[in-house]
């Protein structure tokens, strides 16, 4: 046939694109439409959020925090409590420690939800997106009636949870989770078993065990690729160890799974949820500790998980009410540094299909 | 005449005005250049108003599946939406890229829309209601709506943007495959019609509604199902759309247009979805037909409720199924769909050849 | 067989998108229709007034200054030398640096600062949304609120009359160290003043 010359061209997913989750820019080398080189940049979204935290007392850096994972922010103010909760020694009561559980699990339907929603409307259907986002509208409803905010929170506090519950809570908690619950056979039928989303989403973005454990990717991503790990329960803070539920892994990993595994997490989470509410005690809701306080000198790291992967903090007291040290870990961070080493050889559009089910969240990775 | 149109008389009308045109004294060549030239523009008019309102449905359609309203503000339910959206685009900049290839970037709107209404002149809107019936009729409407993908391609060369290119090479690509099935398609039908003309078409099925070729069993619901599969293919909808699939390539081959040529390359799409839908009428669901045996409702009625049912299939396909991936998409149309109507094709002359049809 | 189970599937999703389109839209057309916000929502910071004498509640404490993260609060009151006493010269909220954290109310032990359910702030000049004492109580005025201070009036015992924090209510406050301390409340635990970021 003779040489047909051919040569690689880069495309540039910038910044500013429909279908990074956030600003996130990808430099694509591209060999027609196969992608055979990625290489992220990012840093658009670089706050100084760390910085920030040195220069506030632990209560003030609770608003901080939130913003360093909105999706997820009941993760984010769990985690910094918790780290700031044993770095002082404080123990926190019992009617805390289940509000806390039913909130972190009722935001991680709602984030799941969301990777729902924004996966479909990556892959081209664009209905899901305003059905997933319709069921978080009550979850986050749940959340404004309980302590004022949609997005941000800043209700778990180093000591317990800021608000009690009003009377009107459980009530609604329970219908919404019935109503999730329901709904969720509708996603089912919507997408699981479409030829076009089978045809789309199996067999692609293949995640190899041990690649995912090498880059320290955790969370639903590496359950999907079988690894059996949730620090819920191998790493066990919080009450989680007196409910019943279990931890899903799928055996592929491949984009399908990865997009069931979250599904099969909200129904867990429902579990969760329910259970809890059954067992809530009375009691005080914090701990008698001071908006100012000051731990002792020391240092600790706190994780938790989140529905990204492990969610950590590391602080570093001297004393004084001020931490010397805050660093952030999230999750989003290592899927994204192991995304050019599992998602060349695709098509481009296989390419969207793999960021959209990894759950990238850009400020998870830029802080 | 007083103006009033009777039912199923509307062609009488224009016959009247026909002879009061010829009464005139003018030539028989001009006569011909004024009649057609009266009657393409009635039809653009017509087809303009059709996709204004047609954006205004699928919007209203989106937002409903959605559990939302649609365009709300502009008029009762939004309904003058698309004609604000029309001036919004008319008066914004024509941003020129200046590494573009000038001719061909100007020429890629116009042919889209230009040929997007020149297949209108075969179609028939009721009885004795085509422009000209054409006793090549299906066959020139399938040549003209190619001329769709060599515009996209144009669009996507000139552009001089990598993201357009993709996005034309892809419409090109999925275009010319989808092209085998649809023509199969059609064949089986035409086979069973004898002749080319789309009046003709429609004539054969007439009387009651198990006339009607999709009706026809066993080659007429699977030449239906793959003629609506390859049409929405070469409508460029979903599950066909990365042409323009915006979560991948951010809008493909109309990246880089913008006012005017970007409206004329939006309009063109729902009116070309009209084109097909109105071609899947004519030549399964029985044209201007009513499912009785003469009907109660005009005839031009029947036909727009039929295509209006036909194009809400494809927008209730647009908002439920996701896209396929280009590779996909070119499996299933040659691994697949050609085979398929290959063999329907064959089923249907040996039909057809043994006398087993009525 | 393969294509049977597809075009089931197919047809399964459309019915679920069909069904959606007898049901009523849950949204709502805003300007016209508007949400009614929960009462704990935390929406622009405003200024309580006394409900009989309407004055301010502020005493002037600087609380709320220090525990705003992002130094939106800026209060000038003095204290006299001789009294004491702080005068509340000026209270300023920057709603462009406002997080709406809340924790400014939760410091608070006059019930004098709010976040109140509003949440409609576009301007079109920036500069107008610091907000300063008289606008913070103007917008105050209407805001309902449920008056926890210790009455100045010292009753003969406490009964219903004066609503103690210590009683457990939906809404209720955190627990705070002030309470047990002494009854100067004007006092703050932090002899820094003016460390603010």
């Amino acid at each position: 046939m003779g040489g047909l010359k051919t040569e690689e061209f880069i495309v540039n997913m910038g910044p500013q694109h429909p279908s990074t989750h956030g600003v996130c820019r990808l430099m694509l080398t591209m060999d027609g439409e196969i992608v055979k080189k990625i290489e992220p940049v990012i840093g658009y979204l670089h706050r100084a959020l760390e910085k920030i935290c040195e220069n506030r007392t632990y209560a003030q850096c609770i608003p901080i925090s939130d913003r360093f994972e909105y999706v997820t922010a009941m993760s984010c103010n769990q985690v910094f409590s918790m780290a700031a909760e044993r770095l002082a020694g404080i123990e926190i009561p019992e009617r805390a420690e289940y509000i806390r559980v039913i909130m972190l699990e009722l935001n991680r339907i709602a984030s799941h939800l969301i990777f729902y929603g924004v996966t479909a409307m990556d892959i081209g259907a664009l209905t899901p997106f305003l059905y997933g986002l319709r069921e978080r509208e009550a979850i986050i409803d749940l959340f404004e009636m309980t302590c004022g905010q949609r997005l941000t929170y800043n209700y778990i506090r180093p000591g317990g949870v800021s608000k009690d519950l009003p009377k009107e809570f459980v009530p609604q908690c329970r219908s919404t989770i019935a109503m999730i619950k329901e709904k969720l056979n509708d996603y089912e039928g919507l997408l699981n078993e479409n030829p076009i989303w089978l045809a789309r989403t199996k067999g692609v973005g293949y995640l190899d065990p041990k690649l995912a454990i090498a880059y320290g990717v955790s969370g639903p991503v590496l359950r999907a690729s079988g690894v059996d790990y949730d620090i819920r329960r191998d790493d066990p803070y919080s009450i989680y160890d007196r409910f019943d539920w279990k931890v899903c892994t799928r055996p592929n990993g491949d984009t399908y799974d990865r997009y069931l595994i979250r599904l099969d997490e909200i129904k867990q989470s429902i579990k969760i949820i329910e259970q809890a509410l059954d067992g809530l005690p009375e009691g005080n809701i914090k701990a008698k500790v001071s908006p100012n306080f000051k731990p002792p000198a020391g240092e600790n790291y706190a994780r938790v998980e989140n529905s990204r992967g492990e969610l950590g903090t590391y602080m570093q007291s001297t004393g004084e009410k001020k931490p010397l040290r805050v660093k952030m870990r999230g999750g989003s961070f290592c899927q994204l540094q192991a995304l050019p080493h599992f998602g060349t050889e695709c098509f481009i559009a296989d390419l969207v299909a793999i960021f959209a089910s990894l759950d990238i969240i850009l400020p998870e990775v830029d802080r | 005449m007083n103006g009033i149109i009777a039912f199923g008389e509307l062609h009488g009308v224009f016959a009247w005005l026909y002879d009061l045109l010829a009464s005139t004294g003018l030539s028989q060549p001009w006569l011909d250049v004024v009649r057609y030239t009266v009657l393409g523009a009635m039809m653009f008019v017509v087809l303009a108003l059709i996709a204004l309102f047609l954006v205004w449905w699928e919007r209203k359609i989106a937002g409903h599946i959605q559990q939302r309203f649609g365009p709300m503000r502009n008029g009762w339910h939004g309904w003058y939406q698309t004609i604000a959206d029309a001036v919004k685009l008319l008066q914004k900049e024509d941003i020129l890229v200046d590494a573009r290839d000038k001719m061909v970037f100007f020429w890629a709107p116009v042919l889209c829309f230009v040929v997007a209404f020149l297949a209108y002149i075969a179609i028939p809107f009721g009885e004795g209601l085509i422009v000209a019936d054409l006793n090549i009729g299906i066959l020139y409407i399938i040549a003209i709506t190619t001329f769709t993908s060599i515009s996209l391609l144009m669009a996507g060369w000139g552009s001089n943007n990598k993201y357009a290119l993709l996005g034309g090479m892809r419409s090109a690509a999925q275009a010319v495959s989808y092209e085998v099935p649809l023509v199969a398609s059609i064949l089986v039908i035409i086979l069973f019609v004898g002749s080319l003309s789309m009046v003709d078409i429609v004539n054969a099925q007439s009387g009651f509604m198990y006339n009607w070729f999709i009706f026809r069993v066993p080659f007429g619901p699977i030449a239906f199902v793959t003629y609506i599969i390859a049409a929405t293919a070469e409508a460029n909808r979903t599950p066909f759309d990365i042409p323009e699939a915006e979560q991948e390539l951010v809008a493909g081959y109309n990246v880089e247009y913008s006012g005017m040529k970007f409206a004329m390359f939006f309009l063109a799409e729902f009116v070309n979805g009209f084109t097909v839908s109105a071609i899947a009428v004519t030549l399964f669901l029985g044209g201007w037909h009513g499912p009785l045996d003469g009907s109660f409702l005009p005839s031009w009625v029947w036909f727009f409720l039929k295509t209006f049912a036909v194009v809400f299939l494809l927008m209730m396909f647009r908002w439920t199924y996701p896209r396929l991936r280009v590779d996909q998409l070119m499996e299933f149309a040659w691994k697949f769909l050609v085979p398929v109507t290959f063999a329907n094709l064959i089923l249907g002359a040996i039909i057809k050849y043994a006398g087993w049809y009525w | 067989m393969g294509i049977y189970k597809d075009i089931k599937n197919l047809i399964l999703g459309m019915r679920i998108t069909g069904k959606h389109l007898g049901r009523h839209a849950i949204t709502i057309q805003y300007p016209e229709e508007k949400w009614t916000m929960p009462e704990r929502s935390r929406g622009v910071v405003v200024l309580l007034s006394d409900k009989e004498t309407g004055d301010l509640n502020c005493t002037g404490c600087l609380l709320c200054m220090k525990a705003c993260p992002s130094a939106a609060i800026r209060i000038d009151a003095p204290r006299d030398p001789e009294t004491k006493k702080r005068t509340l010269l000026s209270f300023s909220v920057d709603n462009t640096h406002c997080c709406f954290c809340g924790l400014c109310e939760e410091a608070c032990n006059f019930c004098a600062i709010k976040m109140a359910g509003n949440y409609e702030m576009s301007v079109e000049d920036k500069d107008t949304l610091v907000w300063d004492m008289n606008k913070l109580q103007e917008m105050g005025r209407d805001v309902p609120y449920v008056d926890t201070r210790k009455k100045k009036v010292p009753k003969p015992k406490p009964t219903a009359e004066s609503k103690t924090p210590a009683e457990p209510k939906p809404s209720a406050e955190p627990e705070q160290k002030i309470q047990p301390k002494s009854e100067n409340k004007n006092d703050n635990e932090n002899k820094d003043t003016k460390d603010e970021e």
